[in-house]
This record gives C-alpha cells, structure tokens and sequence, in this order.
C-alpha cells in the first residue's frame, strides 16, 4: 500500500517539485484549518435527515402518546392543547336552530319557552363572536357559506378560550336539556331535527385532548399489553439463542478449507435476501393444515400430533413462528460468526494442542474469548430484529390464534391502523422503543466502546 | 483450525444445503403443478406429471404483478442513489477528517440503526397523509432514509477506513484540495465499498414491509412484500399463483447473490453490521 502512495508522488505528471513544496506549505496550514469546517459541511446534509426523519419522529410518537388521538373521530384527529371552535361547523348549525326555533314559535308551540331557549342562545352567539380574535374568522366563514364555498381547516377552527369555551358548553347543554323537556310535554313540527342541531351545537366545540400519561397507565394494567410484551420476550429469547447456539455450531464446522465454499454461502446468503413477508408466506404454505408438507412432515416424525395444530393452537403457532424465523436468520449468524472466526490465528490452537489442551478445553479458552466481541455484535443486533418482529408474525399469523403471537409490534399496529387510536399506538410504540433502548444499552456496556471504536485515530 | 475436510464433511454440507433450499425447492415445484394437485393427496408428491405455467401467466394476467414488481424497483433504486450520495460525503468525513464530534455523530447513526420503525410510524403516516403523500413513491422514500441512512453511512466508514491514510497524505502534498482529494483518490479506491453498500441498501428497501404496508395501500403503489402477501383469491388462498410469484422474486435475488457474494458478505461482516 505504501508504494501505491510513494507512486503518486513519483508521478512524471506532476508539477515541479519547488513549485509543490511551496504549494504545500500553504495548503497544510489550509487544509486544518478547513478540514473541520468540511467535515461538518460533509456530514451536515446526512445528520439533517436523520434528525428529520428518524429522531424527530420518536419525539413526535412521545408527543402524540400524551394525546386522545384517533383519525376517525374529526375533534380528536389533531392534537389540542387549547380549545378550539369548528367555525364550519358551528355556523351550519347555530343559524338553522334559530330559524327553526322561529319557526315553531310562530306556529304557536310552546312559544313562551322557546323564546327563552332563542335569547339563550342568542347570548351564546354574541359570547362566541365577541371571543378574542375570532369576529373576523366567523364572518369570512359566514360569508363562504352563504356562497356555498369550500372552507378549509386552517380557516373553520379557531382558537376560543377556555372560560368562554367552558361557559359556552355549559350554556348549550342547559339549551339542549330545556330543548328536550319542551320536545317531551310539547308536539313541535320540527322536533328531531331541533334536538338534532342543538346537540350538534356542542360538537363544535372542540375540546383539547391532552391526556398527559394515561395511555401509559392504561397499557401498563391492560393484559393484552403484557401478553404481547411477554410473546415478545419468549419470541426473541428463545429464537436468538436457537440461532446463537445453531449458527456457532454451523460456523465452527465450515471454518476450513473445503470444495465449494461459494456455493454455501451462496445458500446461506438467499434466505436472508428474500424479503421476510415473502418467507412468511412461504412458511404458510409449507406450514398448512391440509396440504402443506412442512406440516405433514412433522405430523410424522410426532412433533404435533395432527398437522392441523400446527398453526391453530397457541404453542404450535409460536413454535412455527420461531421455526421460520430460525430457518432465515441461522445462516446469517452463522456467517457473522465465521467472520470472527476467521480473524483468530490458527497458531493459537497450534499452541495450545501442543500444551495438550482437548477440543472442548480450546473452545472454551481461545475460541469463545476471542470471539467474544462478534458474538456480542451478533447478538445485539439479532436480539433488537427479533424485539421488532413485524413482517414473519403478520403474514404468518396475523398475531393469532387468539393473540397467542401477538407480538408489541403488532399489537402497536394494529391499534394505530385498525382501531385508528393513534394516541394509545404511540404510547405502545414508545413502550417498545424504551425496551429496545434499555436493550441496547446493556449490550452497549457488554461491549464497551468496542462498537465505536475508531481505527482512524491513530 | 484448517483441517481437511472428510467424506462426513460434505455429506453434512449437502444436509445443510438442502434443509436450508428445502422451502425454496417446493415453491418451484409447486409454481408448476396444476391446481388439483396443490390440494389432497398429490399436494405432498415432489414431482408433478403435468408441468404447467399456468400459474406463472395467472400472476402476470390476474394481479398487477408486474406493477408491484415496477414500483419496488422505483422505490429501492431511488432510494439507493440518494442516500448512497449522502451517505458517502458523511462517511467520508467521519473515517477521513478530522472534526470535533465525530464519535458523537458515529454513536447517534448507530443508535437510529436500531431505532425500530414503528416508534416512527405515526408521526411519519400523519406526516405523509396530511402533505398528500400517501400512495406515492416520495411517500415511501422518504421514510426508508430512516433505515437506510445510518446503514449506509456505518458500512461507508468502516470501508473508507480502510483505504490507506498514505494517499491523502500525498495528495495533500501535491496541493490537491479536500475535494479533489476525495473525487480523485478516495472516491475510485471507494467504489466496491460504496457498491457493496448500495446492494445492501438496495435489498433493505427492496425488503421493507411495514412502512410500505401502511403508506401505500393503494394497488397503483403497492411495492412487492405487502403485493404477493395481501394476494387474494375468490375462494381461498391461491397457492398456485403465491408460489410462482415466490419463485419470480426469488430468482433474480438468487442470481444477484451469486455475482456478488463475495461483496455482500464483506459488507455484512464490516462492524459487523445488521442486515
């Protein structure tokens, strides 16, 4: 390497050697000085979007944790620190409540009544209108539908503050519970669509959703929670250390020289190519009750008594599950530690069988200790993919039978997609985030500064 | 420990091939039985008297396969080059500058390395939904740099790395600037390294399942994971057809792992690093 260096150097192509001494000379002090402000310029645009679009986000995720949010109810699809108005809503409401209310009193129902709910409310208009800020809001959306034009969300939802949000509330259910007890002694022509409206009235207010940890306390003491936490747990420990022990075995065994050898590692390399739902579906098949062979073949060596149990019940879908995860991920720890392998000197073992040490005994003294560190990288990594689990169970198993592989990371999402309770799958999400943290951290301290360790800095 | 290897050696070795393929092995026999014979007793015979591509034609006519398959390229190519590019200024400055911070910034790649995505998933879907993103191919490259990124920049290091300090030295020497320096000596030194790391990077995106299916639910963008595994027939599951598109997307996989086996376990076993 060091010729190709001094080949440089020599090149005939080159300047002038007086005129490069002096030019580097003045580049030396250059390039230190400038070697920082590039290096942060280089790695500024990398750092950006990382903090965009990977650190952000978990923030994000904590922020919406400590919020009732759902995307299919319209008052709770935003985080509300405040209270606000839905103007849109209000004024498609409040009008066609006094003109009915008019109407009724001029066909002679309850008039007496009526007339108050109308100055009640009156009073309730006047309150939201005189709300700080808001006047020219009310009258650019009044005007927009009036002309029947679309309004936007910025436009529709305006800020109200609390005191006059909270007597505004209280004033339309005193409006709305007077409404009924008229409705209930009176026959009004109109009466459904009134009680409608008047209720509808108080939806527009929109409260704030802030509802600090409890969606923590909630997991925390919900079942299905620990459940999913705990097929987590059994998930990763029982298919990491299958892997582990499987992988080193593999390794050790082709760790020397023999015919053949891209082939194995071609084979051991498709597995983990091919995308994992793509495994899973495969495995489903293999695995099927009726028709798969996977699933006969263990029918007949006794692992299950029938090869319908195999993904019906609770331990045989876990069982198939780490099954298929073992099948894809063995040889790709198997190659991880036949890297490490690789790098210990054969001159070591030399010694030792010369000092007469046995097999077992050179494992256990120069094989495992050396080793020690790409173990550990293997396992980080290995145990924080199968914490995350997602693909293999969703396509396997869908979490099923009976949530009995349910893992958090499905759980997370199926509270965010299926039940839209964003708020709650944050909270989960972060839970999960937490453990994958804590996780890392012990084998970060196993590891010392190992992983960072920076061959550069001489 | 480099012994010979024995008789007993090759045939575990045939063992272990053969267990490992066994899967791949009877989707391809399957892709190509009949229907009936996916059912009932022939369903556990390994061969077939009656090879059809029918199944092979169905994937392409009935499912917009071909779609999926498109627009999975379209995400991890893209996805590969840009963040490729960023990736490689950053990693050269990590491996090859010297700046205050560094270490600091190295450890926060790594620890996104492990970030698990759906710790990001809502705020990214409210994100990508509220912009108008979801069912596009921006929609899915942009939260792929998650996992992508910190990939690329921590394989880029330990490659930059090893290029030898001795050449920078003497470019330095023949007054050479940072930038030249690093297009004209580092970069051409660097490109296996950076190659290796866009196969790696490729087959993350090509891969990635839960991003995909909660951004793009549309069929128009449906990348191929979540196509073939929400793959539906009238009736029941079509086997026939999930098989031969098992094998579709297996083949091209299989033939990429062959050429570039060698770059593809360099690249895992650099640091170490995750798939």
């Amino acid at each position: 390497m060091k010729n190709q260096a001094l080949n440089i150097d020599n090149n005939p192509e080159n300047k002038d050697v007086r005129v490069v001494t002096k030019k580097s000379k003045k580049n030396k002090g250059k390039w230190k000085r400038s070697e920082s402000t590039y290096g942060y310029l280089l790695v500024a645009p990398a750092l950006l979007l990382i903090l965009m679009i990977a650190i952000w986000p978990v923030l994000q995720s904590f922020y919406y944790s400590l919020f009732d949010l759902r995307l299919n109810n319209p008052t709770k699809s935003e985080v509300h620190l405040s209270y606000n108005i839905d103007l849109d809503r209000y004024l498609n409401n409040f009008p066609f409540l006094l003109g009915g209310i008019d109407n009724e009193i001029r066909s002679g129902n309850a008039p007496e009544q009526l007339e108050k709910i109308k100055q009640k409310l009156t009073e309730i208009d006047q309150k939201v209108q005189d709300s700080k800020g808001i006047k020219t809001q009310y009258d650019k959306v009044n005007e927009k539908l009036t002309n029947f034009e679309q309004i936007d969300q910025k436009l529709s939802v305006a800020k109200l503050d609390k005191d006059t949000a909270q007597s505004v509330l209280k004033e339309v259910n005193e409006v709305n519970e007077e409404l009924g007890k008229v409705a209930s002694t009176m026959k009004l022509s109109q009466e459904k669509k009134l009680l409608g409206l008047s209720a509808g009235l108080g939806d527009s207010i929109i409260k704030p959703n802030f509802i600090g940890f409890k969606h923590y306390q909630d997991n925390l003491s919900e079942r299905r929670m620990w459940n999913a936490l705990g097929n987590t747990v059994l998930f990763s420990v029982i298919s990491v250390a299958v892997e582990l022990v499987l992988g080193l075995a593999i390794a050790l065994l082709i760790n020397k020289v023999f015919f053949g050898r891209g082939l194995i590692r071609a084979s051991i390399l498709i597995p983990w190519a091919i995308p994992t739902a793509v495994s899973a579906l495969m495995w489903k098949f293999l695995y099927d009750g009726q028709n798969g062979i996977v699933a006969k073949l263990f029918e007949d060596i006794g692992l299950v008594d029938s090869m319908s149990k195999l993904l019906t019940t609770d331990t045989g879908a876990m069982f198939s599950v780490i099954f298929a995860d073992v099948w894809k991920t063995t040889p790709y720890m198997a190659l991880l530690l036949l890297a490490g392998l690789q790098t210990i000197p054969s001159s070591l073992y030399e010694a030792a069988s010369i000092d007469g040490a046995g097999k077992w005994r050179q494992f256990i003294s120069i094989t495992l200790p050396l080793l020690k560190s790409s173990l550990l990288v293997a396992l980080l990594f290995r145990t924080l993919d199968a914490f995350r689990v997602f693909d293999l169970i969703y396509v396997l198993t869908g979490g099923g039978p009976a949530n009995s592989t349910e893992t958090i990371s499905i759980l997370a999402y199926k509270v965010m997609f299926s039940q839209t309770n964003f708020g709650e799958g944050s909270a989960l999400s972060v839970i999960i985030f937490i453990c994958v943290a804590i996780i890392s951290m012990l084998f970060i301290k196993l590891l010392g500064k190992d992983l960072l360790n920076d061959s550069s800095e001489k | 420990m480099q012994k010979k290897a024995g008789p007993f050696f090759y045939l575990f070795l045939t063992v272990f091939v053969l267990i490992v393929m066994f899967p791949f092995l009877w989707m391809a026999i399957s892709s190509i039985k009949p229907v009936t014979e996916l059912f009932g007793d022939k369903a556990f015979t390994p061969y077939t008297k009656n090879p059809t591509f029918q199944n092979y034609v169905s994937v392409f006519v009935d499912f917009p396969f071909l779609r999926y398959l498109w627009n999975s390229f379209v995400v991890a190519s893209i996805t590969t080059i840009y963040t490729v590019i960023v990736a490689s200024f950053a990693a050269y400055a990590i491996a090859r500058l010297n700046f205050k911070g560094k270490t600091v910034i190295l450890g926060i790649v790594l620890s996104v390395t492990m970030f698990p995505q759906i710790a990001t998933i809502s705020p990214i879907y409210i994100f990508l939904k509220n912009v108008g993103l979801t069912n596009s191919y921006l929609g899915l490259i942009i939260p792929y740099t998650t996992i992508t990124l910190p990939l690329s920049i921590w394989l880029l290091v330990s490659f930059f790395r090893k290029i030898p300090f001795d050449l920078e030295e003497a470019a330095k020497v023949d007054g050479a600037s940072m930038m030249q320096t690093y297009w004209k000596v580092i970069l051409p030194l660097a490109v296996p390294g950076v190659f290796t790391t866009a196969i790696l990077v490729f087959i993350a995106a090509w891969n990635e399942f839960l991003f995909a299916l909660t951004i793009n639910t549309d069929d128009e963008y449906k990348t191929v994971p979540i196509g073939i595994s929400l793959f539906q027939g009238q009736f029941s599951i079509p086997w026939g057809e999930i098989s031969a598109a098992t094998v579709v997307v297996t083949v091209p996989l299989v033939i990429m792992v062959l050429l570039f086996q060698r770059r593809i376990v360099s690249g895992l076993t650099s640091g170490s690093v995750k798939e």
